[in-house]
């Protein structure tokens, strides 16, 4: 007993050594997407549809994300150490899993510390290890593996549980009919028809999700079902095996990489050979776990991410698990030097580095909350903004998980920030020059330069320099919802709510005109469902005096976008003025105001 | 055993629960009002919101690289808008900018105005400077521009535009 837990805490004390700086990472990047979630909640309904509604490519997973981030935040706020205990108590769980199944499919102990210890080594686990949002991957590893234990131990009522609950972790689920099958094909050939209804759920889950999915046409999750396919598998292979990653932090000599890649790649494909000679198929089923839980993401040739990884890279590790005891001694030991050797360094630093990174974003945060505390009634300009800090700490709003609002980037930020209009448009954050001069002149502004070890009030030095640089001109994007573009809304405008202003039945906004006939003016707003459900609301929209397409928003758009193209003869004009129309209006309850429709933004662009 | 584990999952959650933050612990600003410098030196982040372009971010607590066209916010010193002052750069044409461009040529306008160039030939350090006209230097901050006529292109040797190094710019009084 002392003896098998010794041997389960190696894994979990080599977890813990290499990835420490995980544990006490702060959010990044989607995390706060998922946090905001529940400051969206205000009834059973809100509820509902934050935790199982389809998401960005159609995906529901409520326990790795919704429940996770939802659950947590009411629990702990924006406290990240019991979000990073759960992953990490996840992440034990699975070494246990592993180390199980690889000891009672390879009948060796040895095979079963080493296969857990060379899977948490491997540097494609760092996101998992170091972003609360990677959590999917953890609990998916979680609920196959368990699912699969369960079928080897014949358990199979509880493998059915693990295995339907991993559809509300991760879609790669879908793969475990085909992990069982394998297995019972190659090692347990009188189990592989108690495999067969297993593949009903994966086929139902398969065909909902593609009901739900977006018809994707172009861009990073475009699938490609062609011998591009290949490559990418390629590319994955030498990830998972590591070598090439070490390029991630440092510059090795060019041979270096390839040649430790081929040895591995050499050193299992003879042993593998070997062992199949010797009519061992245990080497043909770790490789098939690898290649069946990557083959989802195979066809995305133009969205390779690392942590795509985290559970092919378990078949790797049984794979090189079992290696380790049955092959070769100088053999396993150069396979296990070369494996650990290159990923246990890139696994070390990439925590590292992803935890100093988390503290930039933490510490931002924190100054701008003792910000809006010194300056309450003012907008907040974020100067010194660079990409790092923007991608990964400003872009999925953090800023009203602390209840700060109005907080912009400086103009300067859309020239300094690389567009990357997959991610979202830069312009979104900045606040336009015409508006920062003014609220500069009239003192609503305070200014802060990001990047050093706090917030620094640089508000004097920018009001004398920002003259040199900005022009007076109309804004292209007019956020209705911001104080200072206020004077760029006709009168009959309702005071601001949040992000949003009301209109009655009529109203105009003055914007800055397009540059080229190619741009088109982009409109957001809401319109609240109760109010859809007697009917359509039809929108007249006029820019300068000459009438655009009429549009209608219908039920099912609450939050509507509309794009139009506009007239050639305003292309090169400094502003324009847009005229707003609704064919129907209500009065809320004890509230008085003509109410029309709820806008957000206006943009040209 | 499992009573064990139960314990220890609990109280790893329930510890850090006690101590729930509602939002973040604020943390101190830097509130001191920092003034526009007359000389900026290119590493100081005090005075690093007056690299108005064409800056690249600091390299070894010292300098910076520019691109081709870089422009500064500085503010002339005591009675230049009556007696004008000097402009003054300190700068490095490193070796890999003169043996692919062989030569590179700097000029400066200030306000607008144009000054007179000059072209270096050799790599090393060097310091350009100008006599600025007292018309030139009156307002809280003036626009000091920078074109280096040839830069090395993103990409050859670096994935940004690489033209010269510079370490200090500013007005010195007369």
């Amino acid at each position: 007993m002392i003896r098998a837990a010794a041997l389960w805490l190696v894994p979990v004390a080599v977890c813990l050594a290499l990835y420490w700086p995980g544990l006490t990472v702060f959010f990044q990047q989607d995390d706060f997407a998922w946090l905001g979630l529940s400051l969206g909640i205000y009834s059973p309904r809100d509820f509902w549809r934050a935790m199982f509604a389809p998401m960005a490519q159609g995906t529901i997973r409520p326990w790795s994300e919704r429940a996770f981030f939802m659950g947590f935040y009411r629990l702990f706020g924006l406290d990240p150490l019991p979000f990073r205990i759960w992953v990490f108590l996840t992440q034990f769980a699975n070494l246990a899993l592993i180390a199980a199944i690889t000891r009672r499919i390879t009948v060796s102990r040895a095979a079963g510390v080493w296969a857990p210890l060379l899977w948490i080594s491997n540097s494609v686990l760092i996101s998992v290890m170091t972003w609360s949002s990677g959590y999917n991957q953890a609990l998916c590893a979680f609920f196959l593996l368990s699912a699969f234990y369960c079928f080897l131990r014949g358990w199979y009522g509880r493998q059915w549980i693990a295995f339907l609950l991993g559809f509300g972790a991760l879609e790669i689920n879908v793969v475990y009919p085909a992990i069982a099958t394998a297995y019972a094909l190659l090692l347990d050939r009188p189990r592989w028809k108690k495999t067969l209804p297993l593949w009903l759920p994966s086929i139902a889950f398969t065909l909902l999700h593609r009901s739900f999915a977006p018809k994707v046409a172009g861009g990073p999750y475009l699938m490609h079902l062609d011998l591009s396919i290949f490559t990418t598998l390629g590319k994955y292979w030498l990830w998972v095996l590591g070598p090439i990653r070490l390029e991630n932090i440092t510059t090795p000599p060019a041979w270096l990489a390839p040649a430790a890649s081929t040895l591995l790649t050499a050193g299992l494909t003879l042993w593998v050979a070997r062992c199949v000679r010797r009519r061992d198929w245990k080497p043909l089923f770790f490789l098939a776990w690898f290649l069946i839980t990557l083959a989802p993401v195979l066809p995305l040739r133009d969205h390779a991410s690392d942590y795509y990884l985290t559970i092919p890279s378990i078949g790797l590790a049984m794979l090189v698990g079992q290696a380790a005891w049955t092959a070769n001694r100088i053999v396993s030991s150069l396979l296990i030097l070369v494996y650990l050797g290159f990923s246990l360094p890139v696994a070390r630093t990439a925590a590292r580095w992803s935890n100093i990174r988390s503290h930039r974003i933490e510490r931002m945060l924190a100054g701008v909350a003792r910000a809006r505390q010194l300056h309450p009634d003012k907008l907040i300009l974020l100067h010194g903004v660079n990409d790092e800090l923007f991608y990964t700490g400003i872009l999925d709003k953090p800023f009203r998980l602390i209840g700060v609002a109005d907080v912009y980037l400086t103009p300067e930020s859309a020239e300094r920030i690389t567009p990357k209009p997959e991610l979202g448009f830069v312009t979104d954050y900045v606040l336009p020059q015409g508006p920062t001069l003014a609220g500069l002149a009239q003192g609503r502004i305070v200014v802060y330069e990001v990047g050093g070890e706090r917030l620094k009030n640089i508000t004097r030095l920018y009001e004398a320099t920002s003259p040199l640089q900005l022009k007076a001109e109309e804004p292209r994007r007019v956020d209705v919802g911001n104080p200072l573009l206020a004077y760029l809304l006709g009168k009959s405008w309702h005071a601001r709510e949040a992000a949003y202003r009301w209109m009655p039945g009529r109203a105009t906004v003055r914007i800055g005109g397009p540059r080229t006939a190619r741009e088109r003016l982009y409109i957001t707003g809401y319109y609240p469902a109760e109010q859809l459900e007697k009917g359509p609301v039809h929108v007249r929209v006029s820019v300068d005096g000459q009438p655009l397409p009429e549009s209608t928003v219908q039920r099912g758009m609450e939050r509507f976008d509309f794009d139009y193209v506009l007239p050639a003869a305003l292309v090169g004009k400094a502003s324009f003025e847009i005229a707003l129309e609704v064919d129907r209006t209500f009065t809320p309850p004890g509230d008085g105001r003509e109410l029309g429709l709820a806008f957000g933004v206006f943009e040209v662009r | 055993m499992k009573t064990t584990a139960l314990v220890l999952l609990a109280a790893l959650l329930v510890v850090p629960a006690c101590r729930r933050r509602e939002k973040i612990r604020v943390q101190a600003t830097d509130e001191e009002s920092a003034s526009l410098a007359s000389i900026v030196h290119t590493a100081d982040p005090k005075t690093a919101p007056q690299l108005l372009k064409g800056f690249h971010a600091v390299e070894q607590n010292a300098w910076r690289w520019t691109m081709a066209k870089f422009a500064v916010a500085l503010r002339p010193p005591k009675d230049a808008a009556r007696k004008g002052a000097v402009l003054t750069l300190k700068f490095a044409v490193p070796d890999p900018v003169i043996s692919r461009l062989k030569t590179v040529s700097l000029s400066a306008a200030v306000g607008g105005t144009p000054l007179s160039p000059e072209t270096y030939t050799q790599a090393g350090e060097f310091t350009y400077t100008r006599e600025v006209d007292a018309r030139l230097l009156t307002g809280e901050a003036v626009n000091v521009e920078f074109t280096v006529d040839k830069a090395i292109p993103p990409g050859e040797v670096d994935q940004r535009e690489l033209a010269v190094i510079v370490t200090s710019v500013g007005f010195e009084a007369k």
